[in-house]
């Protein structure tokens, strides 16, 4: 099971980043979430979300969803939305949380799912 | 104040190039919520000193469905009113994070100066290398010079720092609400604008039922009207604005939404690259961002082509100038041509255009989009209708286009929201009184 991210459809709000943000802390902060907005590019419009799993890094974004295996060269995708993602802890699909995942839970536009 | 708050008032002085804190008191929150209402009451405290304030809301930046509203409060130059600019995007939000809910700046200072408002720090620095720039270079710099391509800024143009009465306070590189020529108040402060960056944390009364209550609402919402629709197309189309829709639509790359808010009420064009590209495109700078629809129908009334009204309007982002005026004072001139226009920027005036009165952006329309909120038909009614949707929005800290989309977000669930959240018990009659204070009705 893991989550995926349709990355046309999302429409870059956040939501989900947030929503993670309070199952690691317990309060509303981005600092540890380990689902991101990847927004650096702004005035190209080039947006998606990037996961941050045990082993690997998924990033969704327009062309396609990219999974790089944490350790290899370039893992960071090249962009700062990425970096302090290998810092994080990876997803652990909200464990503990009634809700279920709370990306899920909170992505006004269905892009996120359980698979 | 402990819950859903930095807790804290930051006060800028320009003139003596001071800063300083102070605490936000509960007390002031029962009374007067947030957003516009506490930020009301700054402008007034601090009023002989021609302040500008930057407020969040007491719900921005958290998981209550469209909560991304910050809020400017200043004198309008054009109506002599105290107005409100919604502050949207991810900006609203970054504000919330920086450590302050709340910022006054005071006074003028003597050489162009920035605020770069950072985790809790906030300093004066010097502007000179970014003043003359335009507001896309200022962007750039700030975001290359600190590090950070996260910066959100509200900065002013070339348009602001001469004084002209049509500049506009951007969002990082993008339009506002601000059609009230804010940005010339930030020019004869010599504050070039404020870049920020916040990695702060929001503690929560009762996280559980907060969020639950939030996921509560957020469904309900997911199921308006508005689901299925998205960006400035669908928008309008509500407006009864099909040829504008059709119009632009060719240009159409992608449509996003401000932090945490359902509809994606942003529609990013491409004018030097196939819109229909989905990869990184080549080019650092494709097309630009609209983020309200008005200045595309003024553009279209001029008889302007898709492409060249999106070409004006981002010469106008550029410049820091508001689209809309543009386009309509060069409708009034007769003049026809961008490239005309363009070269005139620095010369054009509002004299005989009626400016805006009330307290709030038109960059939201004046009536309800999507949904049947019951008030159609009376004018007076629906006047009243939208300032106080407006005004729940300006206080609480929600987007103020979502708050005419979504019945299922009620004054009531905001003040739950809030008691569930922080502790603290706002009456119906408090809001009430602030919301009529707020809308002028006072
Ligand atoms: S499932 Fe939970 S832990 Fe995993 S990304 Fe989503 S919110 Fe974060
Ligand atoms: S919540 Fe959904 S739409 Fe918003 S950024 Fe995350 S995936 Fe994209």
């Amino acid at each position: 099971m893991g989550i995926r991210v349709d990355a046309l459809k999302c429409t870059g709000c956040m939501a989900c980043e947030m929503a993670c943000g309070y199952h690691r802390d317990d309060a509303f902060a981005l600092l540890s979430s380990c689902i991101v907005a990847y927004r650096t590019r702004e005035k190209k419009d080039y947006f998606g979300v990037i996961l941050k799993e045990e082993e690997s890094l998924v990033i969704a974004r327009p062309e396609g969803v990219e999974v790089r295996k944490i350790g290899a060269a370039g893992e960071s995708g090249g962009d700062s939305s990425a970096k302090p993602m290998l810092l994080r802890e990876s997803c652990d699909l909200c464990s503990g949380m009634d809700a279920g995942p709370m990306c899920v839970r909170f992505c006004p536009v269905d892009a996120i799912i359980l698979e | 104040m402990e819950y859903l708050s930095s807790g804290k008032i930051l006060i800028v002085d320009l003139a003596s190039s001071e800063t300083r804190e102070e605490e936000l008191d509960e007390g002031l929150i029962s009374k007067r919520i947030g957003g516009a209402g506490i930020n009301n009451y700054l402008y007034n405290s601090y009023k002989d000193y021609d302040p500008i304030v930057l407020g969040a809301g007491i719900l921005t930046g958290t998981l209550y469905p469209a909560s991304d509203l910050s809020v400017l409060t200043a004198r309008s130059p054009v109506t002599d009113n105290v107005c409100h600019c919604p502050v949207t995007l991810k900006a609203g939000i970054e504000f919330k994070y920086c450590g302050f809910d709340y910022l006054v700046v005071l006074g003028a200072s003597a050489k162009p100066v920035f605020l770069w408002i950072h985790d809790g720090v906030a300093d004066i620095s010097d502007g000179s290398g970014v003043w003359g720039k335009d507001v896309w270079q200022t962007t750039d710099a700030w975001r290359r010079d600190m590090g950070d391509d996260l910066i959100q800024t509200l900065v002013i143009g070339k348009a602001g720092e001469t004084g002209s009465d049509l500049a506009q306070v951007s969002v990082n590189y993008w339009g506002s609400g601000d059609v009230w020529g804010f940005a010339s108040i930030f020019g004869k402060k010599r504050l070039k604008g404020i870049a920020m960056r916040g990695m702060g944390l929001l503690e929560i009364e009762d996280p559980e039922g907060f969020v639950e209550e939030s996921m509560r609402l957020l469904e309900s919402v997911k199921t308006g009207p508005w689901k299925g629709r998205s960006g400035l197309y669908d928008l309008l189309v509500s407006l009864g604005k099909n040829d504008v829709a059709d119009w632009v639509a060719p240009l159409v790359h992608r449509n996003s939404a401000s932090y945490n808010v359902p509809y994606a009420g942003n529609t990013f064009v491409y004018l030097d690259e196939d819109p229909s590209l989905l990869k990184e495109p080549q080019g650092a700078e494709p097309g630009l961002l609209l983020t309200s629809p008005y200045g595309l129908i003024a553009a279209k009334d001029m008889g302007l082509s898709a492409m060249d009204a999106c070409r004006l309007i981002r010469s106008c982002l550029r410049y820091g100038i508001d689209p809309e005026m543009v386009a309509l004072i060069a409708s009034r001139d007769a003049k026809k041509r961008r490239e005309d226009i363009e070269s005139s920027m620095d010369s054009l005036e509002r004299k005989g255009m009626k400016p805006w009165r009330p307290p709030f952006s038109p960059m939201v329309p004046r009536q309800p989009v999507f949904a049947d909120f019951g008030v159609e038909g009376e004018p007076g009614q629906l006047e009243q209708w939208w300032l106080q949707r407006q005004a729940l929005a300006y206080v609480f800290g929600i987007d103020p286009l979502f708050l005419i989309m979504s019945p299922e977000l009620t004054a009531q669930s905001m003040i739950e929201a809030v008691r569930i959240g922080s502790g603290i018990e706002i009456s119906e009659e408090t809001l009430d009184g602030l919301v009529s204070e707020i809308c002028g009705c006072n």
